[in-house]
């Protein structure tokens, strides 16, 4: 029995996908429900919550979910391409806080000119995320250590900008920039959309997202095909810099006041967001629409928690529990998938 | 000691409803070896995964001496005596060499504590065994992927093991280790070990097994004693055809330098290197492993440090230690550790292929899909990449389709200067002939190629000069005629292993004979 005909083989990199299930069976019904298993999770949740209060669902508190939700989404863009290049940073809830402080101080010396603090908080964001991105580019410090200290750092310099106190009276306009509606959407929430379409593009259509994912995925291999690792590390804490400063003149807008605490904790959330959507800390596995739909996930449960006026400790404690069992059923979903 | 000690019924295996193994049934006896061969992707390492317990067949069951196999249950087959030593090695990088070696079994002494000083001894013991000098206390990271591998041999065949499973141990071995672990084999055959052993290369089949199981896009093609069959009886089954020719023939090189290194002082090592390429001429590097080939190859392209001297590609210098400046101008590496060096396994064949010259794709930043697409498919189509397509991840392929990926990504572009380390290791028998063809066809149309192997045949067949390396230098060049010599074999051992001192004059670490090797006296 050596050698019969030769069989069918796929040799071509053209030959086509699995093609075991029907389309619309029962078994490929299955199967989809397993593989957007994150996506089924979401819809349950909120079909709880819409069940539980007629107020859930309306348009007015869908905007409510929007506007809480705009600035954790920017930090967690940023926090997105950092988690994929294989890094963490820590440091984004005191980056907030920092150029929040530096843009309210802006506003009480120059209140006629309101772009002025916005781009202070950017530059602000953009340095602190710089320094961050150095320590791990060129000087090789872990990013949980080197973001470390910048949280820490970043939390500090607030307190010394307002002098240990939050800055207050600002001028009403200063609330424009998070008030005020484009489309008749709030600017923070028009940003946030924006923000996750180009970055969902610029990490799957350009070279620069490529980049990334390679350098996230394997380092050695990046580098053997010309990638420059370093400038790839660098940036991504640089971004998720600015992306932390533009987040923090935004909430520091909404309360028209500069908070030195402001911020504080949010990495967390949007490390969650990245995490429940299906990225690896471990580098190079994840995506924007999923962080999306993590930070929706996260969103929703806060927003629909309030409304059933569930008490803070108690929330806090559902919380903590649906997101290890939300990132549980995908990691399961993903095993299913093999 | 006769008797079936473990068998395989039905086994039928699909990845994402593509089926990968198609009902494979197979027994075998104890103290017996059992190569187990076949195309890249035909599904070996698939069959040996579930066999061990790492993975779970869809149909179908294993029996460890009648019992069966709890299914997908790595642990449970280790409890019942399977080891496997995987064709990706899974060492454990940041510990020390001893404690890879008892990693799960650690010796402890009677006080439940850690005997650390009795496994540094053990694992000392066992390491002699393959007779290399490894020293236990030695962290994982820095041993050569040879050693690594060894380290995994003896750890798996030193745990009472009575079913082994090796996936392509030799892969990443060079011949004179390969002969120490053929006595391990056998000495595990005396003992009653059943083995099943996954290889390409025809040599250590005859060498080492008593019967051949032939796989075919994942059906059992041929089970023979291997007395019965011929080797083209093989190669046919493993491929569904008659193989030509296995090296392609060499054609003359050019007259212009296509690399030139001169004084490349790589850092760690003792000797500046220098060494000239012409186009169109493939230059062999030859060695033991740890001569120091895959640290010059590293340093030329610039992913490894120099310190001095000057590489020019085509007459113009490249920057050093830049490996983007040196893509630019033209040089392309294949490294010889794929999975850790060579692909993004995270990412899928169309993201790889486009890595090395992601800006030629690009417009503004932007990925030009389509383009991208075609040239890539073309490159992969060009080296027969089997895959479901580009968007499969390339951690998924089998371990020679991965390589091919590796190759063919830097033939999207223009390529003056190939630079390949172990350019077949782990690549089957129709792809490698395959493979030759294309280095010797990309010579042929001017590239400058060094290549770096502990495939003999493959330097002596396919280069027009070769040197021998040694601590880091090139201890002696061997020109075609000396390649052709008879015992040419026999003389680039001596030189590797540094032994012809005293008839080949000079061969010190530190100077460069080049054409007063032993092998003139040798040749008729
Ligand atoms: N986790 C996985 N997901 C999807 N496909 C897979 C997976 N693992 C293996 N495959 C596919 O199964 C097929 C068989 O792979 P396998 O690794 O068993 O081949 P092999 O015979 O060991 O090849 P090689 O000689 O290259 O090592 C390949 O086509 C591979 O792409
Ligand atoms: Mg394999």
């Amino acid at each position: 029995m050596t050698s019969q005909t030769t069989p069918q083989r796929n040799t071509a990199v053209e030959s086509t996908g699995p093609t075991s299930t029907d389309r619309f069976s029962m078994a490929w019904f299955r199967d989809q429900l397993i593989r957007h298993a994150m996506v089924v999770v979401m819809l349950l949740i909120i079909a709880y919550f819409s069940y539980r209060s007629a107020r859930f669902s309306t348009p007015d508190n869908l905007q409510t979910i929007a506007v809480a939700a705009a600035p954790f989404a920017l930090i967690a863009l940023g926090q997105t391409l950092v988690i994929l290049t294989g890094g963490i940073d820590l440091s984004v809830g005191s980056i907030i806080a920092l150029s929040a402080m530096s843009a309210a101080a802006t506003v009480k010396g120059h209140p006629e000119r309101l772009w002025l603090c916005v781009l202070v908080a950017m530059v602000v964001g953009l340095a602190a995320g710089s320094i961050n991105g150095f320590l791990v580019a060129k000087v090789n410090v872990p990013p949980f250590i080197a973001t470390l200290g910048m949280l820490t750092t970043a939390s500090g310099l607030a307190y010394v900008i307002g002098h240990g106190a939050p800055i207050n009276g600002l001028p009403t306009d200063f609330g424009k920039i998070a008030n005020n509606q484009i489309l008749g959407l709030q600017i923070p929430v028009v940003v946030m959309i924006v923000g996750i379409i180009a970055f969902a593009l610029m990490m799957t259509r350009t070279s620069y997202g490529m980049r990334i994912y390679a350098v996230g995925g394997n380092p050695v291999a990046a580098q053997i095909a010309g990638v420059k690792t370093g400038r790839v590390l660098f940036s991504v804490y640089a971004l998720s810099g600015l992306l932390a400063g533009l987040s923090g003149v935004m909430l520091a807008s909404r309360v028209i006041s500069g908070p030195p605490n402001l911020g504080e904790g949010y990495e967390l959330d949007a490390i969650a967001a990245v995490v429940i959507g299906g990225a690896s800390l471990l580098g190079g596995r994840g995506s924007v629409w999923g962080t999306a739909l993590g930070l929706l996930l996260i969103q929703t449960l806060n927003n629909g928690l309030d409304i059933l006026v569930v008490p803070a400790y108690w929330q806090s404690v559902i919380k903590g529990v649906l997101i290890v069992a939300a990132v549980a059923v995908d990691v399961w979903s993903a095993r299913r998938r093999v | 000691m006769a008797g079936v000690l473990f068998e395989c019924r039905d086994l039928t295996k699909a990845f994402g409803g593509v089926p990968v193994l198609k009902g494979i049934s197979l027994a075998m006896d104890a103290g017996t070896v059992t190569a187990l061969a076949g195309e890249n992707g035909a599904g070996k390492s698939t069959m040996m995964k579930i066999a061990s317990g790492q993975l779970r067949a869809d149909r179908g069951e294993v029996l460890i001496e009648g019992q069966p196999l709890a299914h997908g249950d790595a642990h449970a087959a280790h409890r019942q005596g399977v080891a496997i030593v995987p064709q990706e090695l899974a060492s454990i990088m940041e510990m020390k060499v001893y404690e890879n070696l008892f990693i799960g079994r650690e010796l402890r002494s009677r006080a439940g504590i850690l005997d650390r000083r009795a496994m540094v001894r053990r694992a000392a013991e066992q390491l002699a065994v393959f007779g290399v000098d490894i020293d236990p206390q030695a962290p994982m990271r820095s041993l050569s992927v040879g050693l690594r591998q060894l380290v995994e041999i003896a750890k798996s065949s030193s745990g009472g093991a009575r079913v082994l499973m090796l996936d392509e141990p030799t892969s990443a071995i060079s011949d004179r280790e390969v002969e120490r672990l053929y006595a391990v084999v056998d000495t595990l055959r005396k003992q009653g070990v059943a083995m099943l052993y996954t290889t390409h290369k025809m040599e250590e089949i005859r060498a080492i097994a008593d019967r051949i199981v032939v796989l075919r896009d994942g059906g059992l093609v041929m089970d023979q004693p291997l007395t019965k069959v011929r080797d083209d009886d093989i190669v046919q089954a493993m491929i569904g055809r008659e193989l030509e020719d296995l090296f392609p023939e060499v054609r003359p090189p050019g007259d212009e330098v296509g690399l030139e290194v001169a004084g490349l002082q790589v850092e760690g090592y003792g000797a500046p290197v220098d060494l000239t390429v012409r186009k169109g001429e493939i230059v062999g590097l030859a060695g033991l492993v740890g001569a120091g080939r895959t640290e010059l190859l590293e340093a030329v392209f610039g992913v490894r440090r120099s310190s001095a001297g000057t590489v020019r590609v085509a007459g113009r210098a490249v920057r050093r230690n830049a490996p983007a400046d040196s893509i630019t101008r033209g040089m392309a590496l294949v490294p010889e550790d794929r999975k850790g060096a060579g692909a993004v396994l995270t990412m899928n064949v169309l993201d790889n292929g486009s890595l090395p010259r992601l800006s030629s794709f690009t417009l503004g930043g932007w990925l030009r899909q389509r383009a991208r697409g075609r040239v890539v498919k073309d490159a992969m189509s060009s080296v027969r990449l089997r895959s479901r397509g580009l968007g499969q991840s390339v951690g998924t392929l089998s371990g020679g389709n991965q390589q091919k990926v590796v190759l063919a990504r830097w033939l999207t572009g223009h390529v003056d200067v190939l630079l390949l380390d172990e350019p077949t290791r782990g690549v089957d028998v129709g792809a490698r002939s395959e493979i030759y063809r294309i280095i010797t066809d990309l010579a042929a149309s001017g590239m400058a190629v060094v290549m770096a192997s502990s495939d003999m045949p493959e330097v002596l067949s396919l280069s027009h000069r070769a040197f021998v390396m040694r601590g880091g230098a090139l201890v002696a060049e061997l020109d075609r005629r000396q390649l052709s010599a008879p015992d040419v074999q026999e003389t680039v051992f001596r030189l590797a292993a540094g032994l012809d001192s005293s008839r080949s004059p000079g061969a010190g670490a530190d100077l460069v004979p080049t054409t007063s090797s032993p092998t003139e006296k040798d040749a008729r």
